[in-house]
């Protein structure tokens, strides 16, 4: 007995770096991934959104509320996108270390430049976001600035391995850089687009390019037939170069829209592994050039 | 001479002691002076590392090739530093405002009964209550909901159903939310962890009505109890929740506020749950409560006193491939046994009553776009359906049964409309009922969480 108790004992020792390791939840894809760029092998994530889910209407399945009871740090994008879920998960998990306003919790958004404000809102105008559009994360300065707030609460966290994060920060930036070289060289200003959702506010500013209308007549609702109708004229009136959607969203819609009026539609990855070769920021952003060009 | 000893004696401890002071304060000037110089060297180190962060993200951010960024910005600086601001997650305003939400729960309802015979339409063998719904319109309830973080110790969530009648309290408890490890504690009036729907409210339910089951054993209402309960998210590589109550056992038709003097209700459940793939989500639990009754619900003119214990089975499964698509299947197998004193009203006369007693329902749900079409069995006297007077079975007829069919549209994620049809042969002495529900349900405020 006392044999099985000392290798017991010795295990638990023995395991126990394993469990030194950072246990981040992150809600998106995207948040999951820059977690991992900056933490590497400290850091162990798990991203509760699915790369395919629609990020507005999650449920919090209970393997989401365990996962939540282990972590360390709950990352998530914050501007209400996680409303419906995030409250309920917090409260569930019986985890104090991820509450609101403990070291433990992240809101991405405290360190973006919101677009998309609105001073009143009611939901006569649909699912609208009052705080602002909460899909900021396509956009170089957003990433930039999540990811040094990131590696800030990573080392508040890990004090120890503050100058690894640093590292890995830097290494990122780097790569923000190398691909800010690639996607240059694509011309995407003066391009118009018609887009379901609004999904790329944030890159239309950065790189210039217009959205001229929406497939959704208001946000989180479909469009009625009325108003696809009038789509289709005013897109006949004046094409604009393709219509943009995300895998997530109604294929149908889409292509109806595009075979009544001749204009193209793309399926643009959102978010990290919405297509395979999108893997992390960095190689999405190439993929989303590269599908918009 | 005395004195002026002493004088000297004073003078001399004077000095020493402004000597000791200022030589205190010469190496307190000193440190300071130190202590000055390290933070102005700390500043200057992070001034030149604020500095190079400048630079770098000014050089990410606005590459020399093209000006990819601010210029349709208002705010060009770019974020040097985190900002930390100190938000809560995705709860604006709640600082000052409490969440707040209203839901208005109405039908429409047509039946082949009257409205006195849908009154006095029990189940007989279970219950006698009749059902409260009448021919026309309806309206379940405006239903308030209130919650905000009460500090960083509690959560406080408040449900005010207002009815025609008037408002009640429905639920007021709190929660904790400090308890590390997987614990929690609430108190207050709740719904019981008890079962699955049981925890829902009635504008979240599939159909209209309560499974018959429920109905049967537990009132339409469900087990909402004053009490406390605890809870543990046991630290297993599945999800597994422990959970244990102390309730005042008040429920109308299983237990009774009359029942003992104190609090008499105990219940306890388990429950688990698995992923399988990305797409499907098992529940799976087994739950029961005991306590004393004192109910008028058992049969027309009588009194029923004794004990209840209630056990229960529960399954739920989620399948949701896309938004587009999904299936959720709900069952439940409840088991009640009670035993004790009827006492006729009218005469006075006493029996001894004992009850066994099972019921199940199943329902499933197909989710496409924004329609949800489902279909519900409900079953009484399943497996078990002894009731015995002094010790001898009685006959109480055939089985209990209902089916219902579904179909409902959410408008949005605020707005729902749903059509629903009843077989139901549950009260196997009067007539068989078949009705028909269009029911609306309305959310406005605050944002409603999705639990599973």
């Amino acid at each position: 007995m006392k044999k099985v108790l000392l290798i017991f004992l010795v295990l638990l020792i023995w395991a126990h770096p394993v469990y030194a390791r950072l246990q981040i939840v992150t809600t998106l894809p995207w948040i999951g991934s820059l977690a991992e760029e900056l933490g590497k092998d400290r850091v162990e994530v798990r991203a509760l959104v699915k790369p395919r889910q629609d990020p507005h209407q999650i449920e919090a399945r209970p393997s989401m509320i365990l996962a939540a009871r282990n972590a360390d740090l709950l990352i998530y994008n914050g501007l209400d996108l996680e409303a419906g879920y995030l409250p309920v998960l917090i409260e569930s998990s019986r985890n104090p270390q991820i509450g609101p306003g403990k070291t433990g919790n992240l809101d991405c958004s405290q360190f973006v430049t919101v677009m998309g404000k609105l001073s009143s809102a009611d939901r006569s105008l649909g699912d609208v976001h009052p705080q602002g559009n909460p899909h900021y994360h396509l956009s170089v300065q957003n990433i930039l600035a999540v990811a040094l707030g990131m590696t800030d609460r990573l080392s508040r966290l890990d004090p120890g391995q503050a100058a690894f994060y640093r590292a890995n920060l830097v290494a990122f930036q780097a790569r923000v850089r190398e691909g800010q070289k690639r996607w240059a060289s694509v011309k995407l200003k003066g391009k118009r687009f018609v887009a379901y959702h609004k999904y790329f506010e944030y890159l239309a500013a950065e790189r210039e390019f217009a959205i001229s209308a929406y497939v959704e007549e208001k946000p989180g609702i479909p469009p009625s037939a009325g108003y696809i109708g009038h789509l289709v004229e005013v897109m006949k009136k004046s094409p604009p170069d393709a219509i943009i959607t995300t895998s997530y969203q109604n294929a149908r819609d889409v292509a109806a829209l595009s075979g009544r009026t001749g204009v193209r539609s793309l399926v643009v990855p959102h978010d990290v592994g919405a297509d395979p070769l999108g893997r992390d920021w960095v190689s999405l952003m190439d993929r989303i050039i590269d599908t918009l060009k | 001479m005395k004195i002026a000893i002493w004088a000297f004696m004073l003078l001399g401890l004077l000095v020493c002691a402004s000597q000791a002071w200022s030589d205190d304060v010469a190496v307190k000037l000193q440190r300071l002076e130190q202590a000055i110089q390290k933070q102005e060297e700390m500043i200057k180190s992070q001034q030149r590392m604020i500095d190079e962060l400048k630079d770098q993200i000014a050089k990410n951010a606005q590459p020399s090739a093209e000006k990819a960024i601010a210029t349709t910005r208002k705010d060009e600086a770019p974020a040097i530093e985190p900002k930390e601001k100190p938000t809560l997650p995705s709860m604006s305003a709640m600082m000052s405002n409490p969440y707040l939400s209203l839901v208005l729960n109405n039908y429409a309802y047509t039946s082949r009964l009257s409205n006195e015979e849908l009154a006095g339409r029990g189940i007989s063998g279970y219950t006698h209550r009749g059902l409260e719904r009448k021919n026309g319109f309806n309206l379940e309830a405006a239903e308030l909901l209130i919650y905000a973080p009460v500090d960083p110790f509690f959560n406080l969530y408040v449900t005010v159903p207002v009815k025609e009648e008037g408002a009640e309290l429905e639920e007021a408890y709190f929660v904790t939310t400090f308890l590390p490890m997987g614990h929690q504690i609430k108190g207050g009036k709740f719904k019981s962890g008890f079962g699955r729907q049981n925890a829902l409210h009635p504008h979240a339910w599939d159909f209209v009505d309560a499974p018959l089951p429920y109905r049967a054993f537990i009132g339409d209402e469900g087990i909402i109890e004053k009490g406390v309960q605890y809870t543990y998210l046991l630290p297993l590589p599945f999800y597994t929740i422990l959970g244990v109550e102390a309730l005042q056992g008040e429920n109308g038709v299983l237990f009774g506020p009359d029942a003992s003097g104190g609090a008499h209700a105990l219940s306890a459940f388990i429950k688990t749950s698995f992923d399988i793939g990305d797409h499907n989500t098992l529940l799976i639990g087994a739950s029961a409560i005991k306590g004393k009754t004192l109910t008028e619900s058992v049969a027309a003119d009588s009194v029923f006193s004794g004990d209840s214990t209630l056990a229960g089975l529960e399954l739920s499964w989620k399948w949701r491939p896309s938004k587009h698509l999904g299936f959720k299947l709900q069952s439940e197998y409840l088991y009640r046994t009670q035993f004790g004193q009827l006492t006729d009203s009218l005469s006075g006369t006493n029996v001894r009553l004992d009850r066994n007693q099972d019921g199940l329902y199943t329902q499933g749900v197909f989710l496409w776009n924004r329609f949800e079409i489902g279909a519900r069995y409900d079953t009484l006297g399943l497996l078990k359906n002894d009731y015995l007077i002094n010790a001898t079975t009685q006959d109480i007829g055939r089985k209990p049964w209902r089916t219902s069919g579904m179909i409902s549209y959410k408008f949005s994620e605020f707005a729902l409309m749903r059509l629903q049809y009843n077989h139901d042969e549950s009260d196997v002495v009067g007539k068989v009922n078949d009705e028909l529900f269009l029911q609306a349900v309305f959310s406005i405020g605050a944002h409603g969480a999705h639990a599973f």
